[in-house]
């Protein structure tokens, strides 16, 4: 690919020194060379198209103005960052204030709020037409996600959610059948099977001795949207749709944080799974080292590949993330990525960024990064790309999962929310403080630091 | 002469006088700036611009400085056809035939949205081929400001008249104030650190971790260096250069050897499991383990810098001393205890103070390991302070409220200097000796 492209460069180069020395009396040409650069945050090679449609689509604009008679030499600069979000955030944040930014970033949509606030961004809306392809077959809700102050700010790159697994031969050998298995999805999102009922299973499973003690249930090592799944799980909400206030639930918050008390307690997860090996960690949950685990649809990827996982259907089944009582619900959270303009250089380098990013969400080049990293798709279109509805995994996460998809909101102060909900989450998990304090705890923070941003419960 | 030696030494000093400014200096007066401000990923830190958005109008709406006409004529975004706006947008370099097609077609017309306008525009034969310019050419039809960034107060000002919205000047400077962009001068932060019953955490965290590494550090220094002064001189030197590898090895490999170590699938538990104990993470297994292996990684780190200072301070007694003191019978307890101890008072002094300064602002080892794990029992002031200010999950990066936290870790640290210049008598130990005067 590179080197086809090197190629391309010169031999239009080459062409480009014959044309001026041939037409330099007759009407100028007027060549334009731009460089965008593409910042991909959480990418490892697998998620290389990230960054890599970006380019592809920087071909088809040089070659569209090529036709209008306009010469376009678009480089792209690209950068994949894959240790952890919080460098990633860090170098964008840092590079932007001294105006270095990437012309376009790729991050979570959580990052909108803030950053449109401060100027670290453009609104989209601004220079690609929302009525036009590929833009009017993405999928609403998420251009909804990557809304904020009643202005679209970017596209969304890709889509996922967060499912429960289960490690189907450990159920069977603790009594469930094939038939019941198979039915575990609907009698999840029902909510007649709940998030205590995952813990007496995997107890059972440890009992058994099908897995060592606290790996019965096996949750995510580190901080991520995840935890908000299981907040919702007890019936707490993230944010008010009348006030534009964030909401912290008491009572729900209290509930999720003594769920992981218990799990604890029973055995069947340790005290400090917080910080654990992210790498031990995938290895344990697709070789059957763990009965229960909760993880995202990208995980197919890593299981099956570098994990060695050879049967993924046969070995696991993935519903929602259960309810945890009655005033709560199955759910799940999808936390798509979006390709957001930067500030970083003059309006006519966004608009090209603006239009690189439109191109580059078209359901061909898109359903190249979702099948390549395991993602779900943006838009309606890819079910019509082979690549993407042949793909098994794709189509039946799109369908169990991602129709029942809700999203963090994007507001300026959610990210400290954010920080404080899990400082009460690790603090009440590892026995630090009891559940009862670690709640009073994050409302008396909340208070002194969101002030009337926050409805508190 | 003497003026030339005057400036040799400037000279000589100028490269460190540079150092201290840039690094330590400049360091200091910008963390007393910032923890002044609510500097933050949101505000930026080179100053704001005015925007006023939907979120600011819904907490107006939920105060009650603004009645509802006045809400709803500042939400207002939409966009209106008429003669003075397509004046308006000829004097902004329209196209005429552009605008006699708007004119003609969509005079009188109002649109809510953007969106709507666009979509009507896109029907014209005359209009801009190019999204953008198209979309630039709705912007003189709109009176609204809504969601538009200026740069400077008078802009907003005078696009906040051209609204015709008819404001009090109360009501005026509360939406320039809820729409500026940027940082403001508060002591928020204070308040706001002194109110977190977390702050107080973190700070009996930061005490417990100076004091036991300190310890350590102090203690296992003065042993090593005890215990290689009495041994054969190749054999303490190699005993030193083992005990130097610590400090020497770099901070990454050397926390990963301990991660090997530790873990519950390192080299401890392999052991242990040989013996039938389950397998267990030291790093992060509960907070005391947690704990105990911190002190230790800092602990081994600077216990080096006490061995070779509390060496060479022993090396320096006057082994004459060391030898009257056998002949009178003195065992190698009571040499240590009467001759070599009071000789290293100062060694121990610049060592307790210069490892107190260091640890109160040292967070790199347990960054490595534990990350201040597990749930936050071994986190410290400065690591917190970093976390805040420059590295966390969300990128919410709070600049104003990381430096009111390293200002405090200044005050305390200078504080803390001065006392043990006063409890150890420096003046004392620098004054002239008495046989010169």
């Amino acid at each position: 690919m590179k080197a086809t492209k090197t190629l391309g460069h010169s031999v239009k180069a080459a062409v480009l020194t014959t044309a001026v020395s041939m037409a330099i009396a007759a009407t100028p040409s007027f060549a334009k060379d731009m460089t965008i650069s593409v910042w991909a945050g959480g990418s490892n090679q697998s998620d290389s198209y990230r960054a890599d449609a970006i380019e592809m689509a920087a071909d088809i604009l040089e070659r569209e103005a090529a036709i209008r008679g306009e010469e376009l030499n678009i480089k792209v600069e690209k950068k994949l960052f894959n240790d952890g979000w919080e460098n990633f955030k860090q170098a964008v944040t840092l590079a932007a204030e001294s105006k270095t930014a990437p012309n376009i970033i790729v991050t979570s949509h959580a990052d909108i709020a803030p950053w449109s606030q401060s100027g670290l961004i453009r609104p989209i809306s601004d220079y690609i037409d929302q009525d036009a392809w590929p833009v009017n077959q993405i999928y609403g809700n998420l251009l909804e996600i990557a809304s904020y102050n009643g202005q679209l700010w970017g596209l969304p790159q890709d889509a996922e959610s967060r499912p429960f697994f289960f490690w189907k031969p450990h159920l069977k050998a603790i009594g469930y059948s094939d038939e019941q298995i198979e039915g575990l999805p609907e009698k999840v999102k029902s909510g007649e099977y709940t998030l205590y009922n995952v813990l007496d299973d995997a107890k059972k499973m440890q009992d058994k001795g099908l897995v060592t003690a606290g790996k019965g249930f096996s949750p995510r090592v580190s901080n991520g949207p995840d935890y908000w799944q299981f907040y919702q799980s007890f019936g707490g909400q993230m944010k008010d749709k009348e006030s534009g206030k964030l909401i912290f639930d008491k009572q729900a918050m209290g509930d999720m944080y003594q769920f992981f008390v218990e799990a604890a307690k029973m055995g069947v997860t340790s005290k400090t799974h917080l910080g654990g090996d992210w790498n031990q960690w995938y290895s344990e949950v697709a070789n059957g080292k763990a009965g229960t685990w909760h993880g995202g649809t990208w995980h197919y990827n890593r299981y099956t590949g570098k994990e060695g996982l050879d049967d993924f259907f046969g070995n696991i089944q993935f519903t929602l993330i259960p309810a945890g009582n009655k005033k709560g619900r199955a759910n799940t959270i999808t936390h798509p990525l979006v390709y957001l303009v930067s500030n970083t250089g003059t309006d006519d380098d966004a608009a090209i960024a603006a239009e690189l990013i439109a191109i580059a969400s078209e359901p061909r080049l898109n359903s190249l990064h979702a099948i390549k990293s395991a993602h779900l798709g943006i838009g309606k279109e890819q079910a019509n790309v082979g690549l993407y509805s042949g793909d098994q995994w794709a189509s039946e996460a799109t369908e169990r999962l991602l129709v029942h998809a809700n999203a963090m909101p994007n507001h300026t102060e959610f990210g400290q929310y954010w920080q404080i909900m899990f400082k009460g989450l690790e603090a009440s998990w590892t026995g630090q403080k009891t559940v009862a304090e670690a709640v009073a705890n994050v409302e008396a923070e909340l208070k002194t630091t969101l002030g009337d941003n926050i409805l508190i419960k | 002469m003497r003026q030339r030696i005057g400036l040799l030494g400037l000279g000589f000093m100028t490269p460190a006088l540079i150092m201290v400014v840039v690094f330590f200096l400049i360091p200091v007066v910008m963390t007393g700036f910032f923890a002044f401000t609510n500097m933050g990923t949101a505000t930026g830190v080179s100053g704001g611009e005015y925007l006023l958005t939907p979120k600011i109008i819904k907490h107006f709406e939920a105060g009650d400085q603004f009645d509802k006409t006045t809400i709803n004529a500042l939400s207002s975004t939409s966009y209106s056809v008429s003669d003075a706006a397509l004046a308006k947008a000829e004097k902004a370099g329209l196209k005429k035939k552009y605008l006699q097609e708007i004119g003609k077609r969509l005079n009188g017309k109002t649109y809510a949205k953007r969106r709507d306008f666009i979509r009507d525009l896109k029907k014209l034969k005359s209009r801009p081929r190019n999204q953008r310019a198209l979309i630039k050419s709705t912007e003189s039809f709109s009176q609204s400001i809504i969601n538009k960034r200026f740069e400077t107060l008078e802009g907003f000002k005078i696009a906040l008249q051209n609204t015709g919205v008819d404001l009090q000047p109360v009501q005026t400077d509360r939406v320039i104030e809820a729409s500026y962009t940027g940082w403001v001068w508060t002591t928020e932060n204070f308040t706001t650190m002194f109110n977190k019953p977390d702050t107080w955490f973190v700070a009996a965290n930061t005490v417990i971790y100076v004091i036991l590494v300190l310890a350590f550090n102090i203690g296992f220094g003065l042993f090593l260096a005890l215990t290689t002064f009495y041994l054969p001189s190749g054999q303490s030197a190699f005993f030193r250069a083992v005990w130097l590898l610590p400090r020497i090895s770099p901070p990454v490999l050397y926390v990963l050897l301990w991660k090997w170590l530790t873990w519950d699938t390192g080299f401890v538990s392999t052991i242990l499991g040989w013996f039938g104990m389950a397998p267990y993470n030291f790093m992060l297994g509960s907070v005391e383990s947690a704990w105990m292996v911190v002190v230790l990684i800092n602990g081994f780190v600077g216990a080096s810098l006490g061995m070779i200072l509390f060496s060479s301070a022993i090396q320096a007694i006057p082994s004459s001393i060391l030898y009257a003191s056998e002949v009178d019978g003195a065992n190698r307890w009571q040499q240590v205890r009467y001759i070599i101890l009071p000789q290293l008072r100062w060694p121990i002094l610049f060592t307790t103070s210069y490892t107190t300064l260091s640890l109160l602002t040292s967070f790199e080892y347990i960054l490595l390991s534990t990350e201040g794990g597990p749930g936050g029992s071994t986190n410290v002031w400065s690591l917190e302070a970093y976390y805040t200010a420059l590295n966390n999950y969300s990128g919410n990066l709070q600049y104003g409220y990381g430096a009111a936290m390293a200002l405090v870790l200044v005050t305390i640290g200078v504080t803390v200097s001065l006392l043990y210049l006063r409890l150890f008598k420096f003046d004392d130990l620098v004054s002239r000796p008495r046989i010169e005067s």
